[in-house]
C-alpha cells in the first residue's frame, strides 16, 4: 500500500465498521435485554479497565470511520484545492479534538 | 405519440431547451430509434447518433425517460408519454442528443485495453482452458456505450479523475485474462484514491447496462483482488 | 433503489458526524454526577428529546443497515442487480421501522 493509496482508506473503513458493528450489537443487546442502566452502574463500568478500554476502542473506531467517510464526501463535492484543504483541515482538527476530549473524559473517570 | 426532446445547437442558441413533438407511428415502429427516424423526417434538425440498430454498437445511447438506454432496443410500448429524450447525463453536449465521448475514451485508454504478454508468441494460439475463458464472461461483452459511466454519481462529481464503471470493467477484463501477464501493474495503477476508489457501489451502472453486465460487481472484485494481493 | 439507499447512507453519515460533538458532550454529562445523569434521562423523554432521538436512531439504523449491505457486497453476497435492489429496500425499510419505534416506544 502506498501513502495515499485508496486501499488503506477502504480497509480502515471496513475494519472500523466491523468493530463498531460488534460494539453496537453489544450495546443494543444490553440496553434492550438488561435492566435499566443506573448512574452508578454506568460509572463503575467506565472505572474498570475492561469497560474503559472498550469505550476507547469504540471511540477510536468511530473517529477513524468518521474521518474516512467525511474525507470521501469532501473529495467528491469540494473541488477547488485551497477550499478543499481548508475544509479537510477543519474536519481533521475537529475530529482530533473530539477524540482527545473523549479520551480525556474516559481516562479521568477510569483512573 | 408524444415526445419531448432536448435541443441544443451551440452555433445558434446559447441555452438548451426542450421541444415537444407529436408523431404518428406505424405498427412497425417498435423501438425508440424507429420513432427518432420518423421524428427526423418531420424535423431534419434533430441530431443523434445511430448505426447497427440492434443493440451491439452502442452509438445511440441516450437518456430515455430518466434512465440511460440504447434507443434501438428500448420498446416504445414500455414508456410513458411524453417520452423524454435527453443526451447522456454529465457528458458535454455537442448538439441535441450527441455527446462528446473524449473523456470516456481517454479513461478507457488509460487502463491499457490490450494484451500485455512478453513471452514469445506460440506456434498457433495462446491456450486458454474453458474455465479460464469463462472468467471473461460478463466482461468482454461491453460495447462501450457509456450508459453506465454517464449514470454514475461518482463520475458526475469526479469526471476527470474517476475512471468510471466502463473503463474499470474493461480493466477487470484484462486482469482476469490468463493470457495477459500485466495484472500486478494493472492493479497497481488502479490503487489510488480516485481512479478506482471513488466507487461507492451505488449500482446505477448495473441498473442501466443495456447488455445486462454488472460493472459494480467487477469493481468489487478488483477491490478484493487488491486486498488479497496486499494482505 | 440502490441509489436511494446510497444517498441515504451518505446523508445519514453526514448527520451522524454533525451530531458527534453533541454526543461527546452527552457522554461527559452522563458521567458528571447522579443529578446530571437523571436530568439527561428526563430530557430524552421530553418531546424534543424524543424527536432528536428518533432522528439519530433513523440515521444510525440507516447508516448501519446500508453499511452491512456494503460489507456483504464486499464478500460477494448480493452483488447482482435484483439482490442489490432487494437489500436496498430492506435497509431503507428497517431504518424507517427503527425510527418509528424510537418515536413511539
Amino acid at each position: 500500500m502506498r501513502i495515499f493509496s485508496g486501499q488503506r482508506a477502504f480497509v480502515l473503513q471496513r475494519i472500523s465498521a466491523l468493530v463498531l458493528l460488534a460494539c453496537i450489537a453489544g450495546i443494543a443487546l444490553r440496553l434492550a435485554i438488561g435492566p435499566q442502566v443506573t448512574f452508578t452502574q454506568w460509572r463503575t463500568w467506565i472505572a474498570q479497565p475492561l469497560g474503559a478500554s472498550a469505550l476507547l476502542l469504540v471511540a477510536a473506531a468511530l473517529f477513524i470511520h468518521a474521518w474516512v467517510g467525511t474525507r470521501d464526501v469532501v473529495l467528491d463535492y469540494v473541488q477547488p484545492l485551497a477550499l478543499r484543504l481548508t475544509v479537510l483541515t477543519i474536519v481533521a482538527t475537529g475530529l482530533t479534538v473530539l477524540a482527545a476530549w473523549t479520551g480525556f473524559i474516559v481516562l479521568t473517570h477510569a483512573l | 405519440m408524444r415526445f419531448r426532446i432536448y435541443r441544443f445547437d451551440p452555433d445558434r442558441h446559447a441555452k438548451p431547451q426542450w421541444q415537444d413533438y407529436e408523431v404518428r407511428l406505424a405498427a412497425s415502429d417498435v423501438m425508440v430509434l424507429d420513432a427518432l427516424v420518423v421524428l427526423k423526417a418531420q424535423d431534419d434538425s434533430i441530431a443523434f447518433r445511430r448505426s447497427c440498430r440492434e443493440g451491439v454498437c452502442g452509438s445511440d445511447a441516450m437518456n430515455i425517460n430518466g434512465l440511460n438506454a440504447l434507443a434501438c432496443i428500448t420498446r416504445l410500448a414500455d414508456l410513458s408519454e411524453p417520452v423524454t429524450l435527453a443526451p447522456l447525463p454529465s457528458f458535454p453536449v455537442i448538439r441535441d442528443l450527441v455527446v462528446d465521448m473524449t473523456q470516456f475514451f481517454a479513461h478507457y485508454h488509460a487502463i491499457k485495453p490490450y494484451m500485455m504478454n512478453d513471452e514469445p508468441p506460440p506456434e498457433r494460439e495462446r491456450l486458454q482452458s474453458p474455465e479460464e475463458r469463462d472468467r471473461l464472461n460478463g466482461l468482454y461483452e461491453c460495447i462501450l456505450c457509456a450508459c453506465c459511466t454517464s449514470f454514475c454519481p461518482s463520475s458526475w462529481w469526479n469526471p476527470t479523475k474517476f475512471l468510471g464503471p466502463a473503463a474499470l470493467l474493461q480493466a477487470q477484463r484484462f486482469i482476469v485474462d490468463n493470457r495477459d501477464h500485466a495484472a500486478p501493474q494493472r492493479l497497481e495503477f488502479l490503487d489510488d484514491v480516485y481512479k478506482l476508489y471513488r466507487c461507492r457501489t451505488i449500482m446505477n451502472c448495473t441498473q442501466v447496462c443495456p447488455k445486462g453486465l454488472n460493472p459494480a460487481q467487477a469493481i468489487e472484485r478488483i477491490k478484493i483482488e487488491l486486498l488479497r494481493r496486499s494482505a | 433503489m440502490g441509489a436511494v439507499a446510497s444517498i441515504g447512507h451518505r446523508i445519514s453519515g453526514i448527520l451522524l458526524v454533525s451530531a458527534l460533538p453533541f454526543a461527546v458532550f452527552l457522554l461527559e454529562r452522563s458521567l458528571a454526577g447522579d443529578d446530571a445523569f437523571s436530568s439527561l434521562a428526563q430530557k430524552i423523554q421530553s418531546p424534543v428529546g424524543r424527536l432528536a432521538l428518533a432522528v439519530v436512531a433513523w440515521a444510525s439504523a440507516q447508516h448501519l443497515f446500508a453499511g452491512i449491505r456494503h460489507l456483504l457486497m464486499d464478500v460477494g453476497i448480493g452483488s447482482s442487480l435484483s439482490a442489490g435492489r432487494a437489500s436496498a429496500y430492506a435497509a431503507l425499510s428497517a431504518a424507517a421501522l427503527v425510527a418509528a419505534a424510537a418515536l413511539l416506544v
